[in-house]
């Protein structure tokens, strides 16, 4: 017995549904429609951009024939309909909105495509359309998702600290769903943007490369606070090449390139939330259609939460070293000089003349460096750099401890010469390899 | 807007419609509509156009097109979206002449390569495809619509009636 919840797969908008209407006089007309949904075991729901003679057939005539395909076998289902009426708000409103910014985002067309209403209809009747028989197309796997976030979970439970349990997760994704990639954004509130904190599958790691809030799937994922999958992104226009990360390429825009994972046709992005704030988000990514189904995506809003706990869990931590005991002076004066350059526009900061990070993780970085050039100091605890005003940072409290894990990998990735260690829980040591100038450029850009 | 009696399919437009595009059909009886795909398409000197479509697979669409004879038939390029649609009655329908079984084997072959190469393989596409119990709709154009999405979407061709 064929029913609406088994047709999953045909509403996942990877193959147009196709809807025909009558109008009085019994002239057929046709239209593609880029998003039906599934609106409970009866009814469906359709995105109402359709032309304006589609609605003015349902007006006079509520029947609808609507052409669906499963994108994993090509199977086709043909539905009757009953047009129903239209809803312009409410849960199922929202979720189809949100959809259609997410395609329009990855088409380049974001903000053009505005959803007005959804269309609610009757399903009066639902059959498969005859088709040749033929060699059976692999069916795409199911049924594997709860195992699929136990094993994250249990990952991210065995790990130790914030950046063990970062590493974690990244790989047990990686082993569980089977993708070629994976990417692990911050939220950086101040900015608008999310920052990549580690990432797998790239080649490079891409680790303080940013994408602004609302921009593509990711950007858009983290705005609305929603799980976005794109399951066949051959249709879409692709934009932008991808750009070879390379140290002039960084120093030039103060920026580190997005991976990009070329032929990407599946991706993912999930919001992590916690304590009714954005955290991060996590995208998965990869070369085959339809990667992730529907219950991958359930999986990982099981997980996506357990992650962003653990993160604000890592935060709320105070650990020991309120005093930081006996300071190891630093001899700064010897050694080769480490050219440090920061601009205050963007509290970017250049080693070396290379580009390193920018924004919160910058500052920190300078506070330390200024402590560091002013008293020879190199052992901090997270509470004073909590406590210090002097940072000027608010957001810090909240969001120490991952500013820190981005700014020890990112200078661990440029081999720069200074060095953050973690030496005991609440505890930053800062090592200088060699005399440290600093520069400032008040200007900024 | 009176409907012009048949409208000319110009070259390049029979030129598309003839090329390896998705084709549906609409049709319906008194309220109830139905949608079948087509499998191949022919403009004919006079322009009248035939669509070859299954009577097997799509037994709804071909009993409505002998019944009441109106149809609706989308012609899309499956590579950038390009779309019209052709409005008018179908005068008959009828067994597929040579030249139309040659017409719709090709097509096969050519739909199966083009949505091969944007990524759809052969086992995929097939259950949109039949060779069974073809028959031709022969149906008199009498109004094109540009169907591309886009701020054109909906509007009448140029001299196509209307």
């Amino acid at each position: 017995m064929l029913s609406l919840a088994g047709l999953e797969p045909c509403f996942e908008g990877v193959v147009p549904s196709i809807l025909c209407t009558l109008a009085p006089d019994g002239t057929p007309n046709i239209s593609y429609l880029s998003h039906v949904r599934r609106h409970g075991d009866a009814q469906v729901s359709v995105s109402n951009q359709f032309l304006s003679k589609t609605a003015a057939n349902l007006r006079e005539n509520p029947r609808a024939a609507l052409l669906v395909v499963d994108p994993g076998d090509g199977a086709q289902y043909r539905l009757d309909l009953l047009h129903r009426g239209s809803l312009e708000a409410g849960p199922a409103f929202d979720r189809m909105d949100a959809d259609l910014r997410a395609t329009s985002a990855q088409l380049g067309m974001a903000g053009v495509m505005r959803l007005r209403a959804i269309d609610i209809f009757d399903v009066l009747h639902l059959h498969q359309v005859e088709g040749e028989r033929t060699a059976a197309a692999p069916a795409p796997p199911s049924g594997q998702g709860l195992a699929r976030a136990l094993a994250v979970s249990e990952a991210l439970m065995r790990a130790n600290g914030l950046g063990g349990m970062v590493e974690a997760v990244l790989d047990a994704l990686t082993d569980a769903f089977g993708h070629e990639a994976t990417l692990l954004l911050l939220h950086e509130p101040a900015r608008g943007c999310l920052v990549a904190l580690g990432s797998r599958g790239y080649g490079v790691s891409g680790i303080g490369a940013e994408v602004p809030l609302g921009e593509g799937l990711i950007g858009l994922a983290g705005q609305d606070r929603r799980l976005l999958r794109v399951s066949d992104a051959s249709r879409l226009r692709r934009y932008g090449d991808a750009i070879l990360a390379s140290s002039e390429q960084e120093a030039r825009t103060r920026s580190v390139a997005l991976p990009r994972l070329p032929d990407a046709l599946s991706q993912l992005a999930v919001p992590l939330e916690a304590q009714g704030r954005v955290q991060g988000v996590l995208f998965l990514e990869s070369t085959r259609r339809m990667a992730f189904d529907a219950e991958d995506g359930r999986a990982l809003s099981l997980v996506a939460p357990q992650l962003a706990l653990a993160i604000a869990l890592a935060e709320a931590e105070v650990g020991e070293g309120a005093a930081t005991g006996p300071q190891d002076r630093a001899s700064s004066a010897a050694g080769r000089p480490v050219q440090v350059v920061h601009h205050a526009g963007d509290d970017s900061v250049f080693i070396g003349h290379e580009y390193l990070v920018k924004g919160v993780a910058g500052r920190l970085l300078m506070w330390m460096l200024d402590a560091y050039q002013a008293a020879g100091r190199r052992d901090f605890t997270n509470r004073e750099i909590r406590a210090d005003g002097g940072l000027r940072l608010p957001e810090l409290k909240d969001n120490l401890e991952t500013r820190l894990l981005l700014l020890q990998r990112r200078l661990e990735e440029k081999r720069a010469p200074v060095r953050l260690l973690r030496p005991a829980r609440g505890r930053i040591r800062l090592e200088v390899e060699g005399r440290l100038v600093v520069a400032s450029d008040q200007g900024g850009r | 807007m009176r409907p012009a009696r048949g409208c000319r399919i110009d070259a390049d437009l029979a030129a598309f419609i003839e090329s390896p595009v998705m084709i549906i059909l609409g049709t319906g009886i008194g309220s109830v509509p139905e949608i079948g795909r087509g499998m191949g398409a022919s403009v004919e000197v006079d322009g009248a156009l035939q669509i070859v479509v299954s009577a097997w697979q799509w037994p709804g669409t071909v009993a409505q097109a002998r019944a009441n004879g109106r149809i609706a038939a989308t012609f899309a390029r499956p590579a950038d979206y390009v779309t019209y649609q052709v409005k008018g009655p179908v005068d008959r329908v009828a067994p597929l002449t040579p030249a139309l079984e040659a017409c719709a084997a090709r097509y096969a072959a050519r739909i199966t390569d083009v949505l091969a190469g944007l990524g759809l393989p052969p086992e995929l596409t097939a259950p949109w495809r039949s060779g069974r119990d073809l028959v031709a709709l022969h149906v008199r154009p009498e109004r094109v619509f540009v169907q591309t999405p886009g701020p054109l979407a909906g509007n009448l061709l140029a001299g196509s009636g209307g």
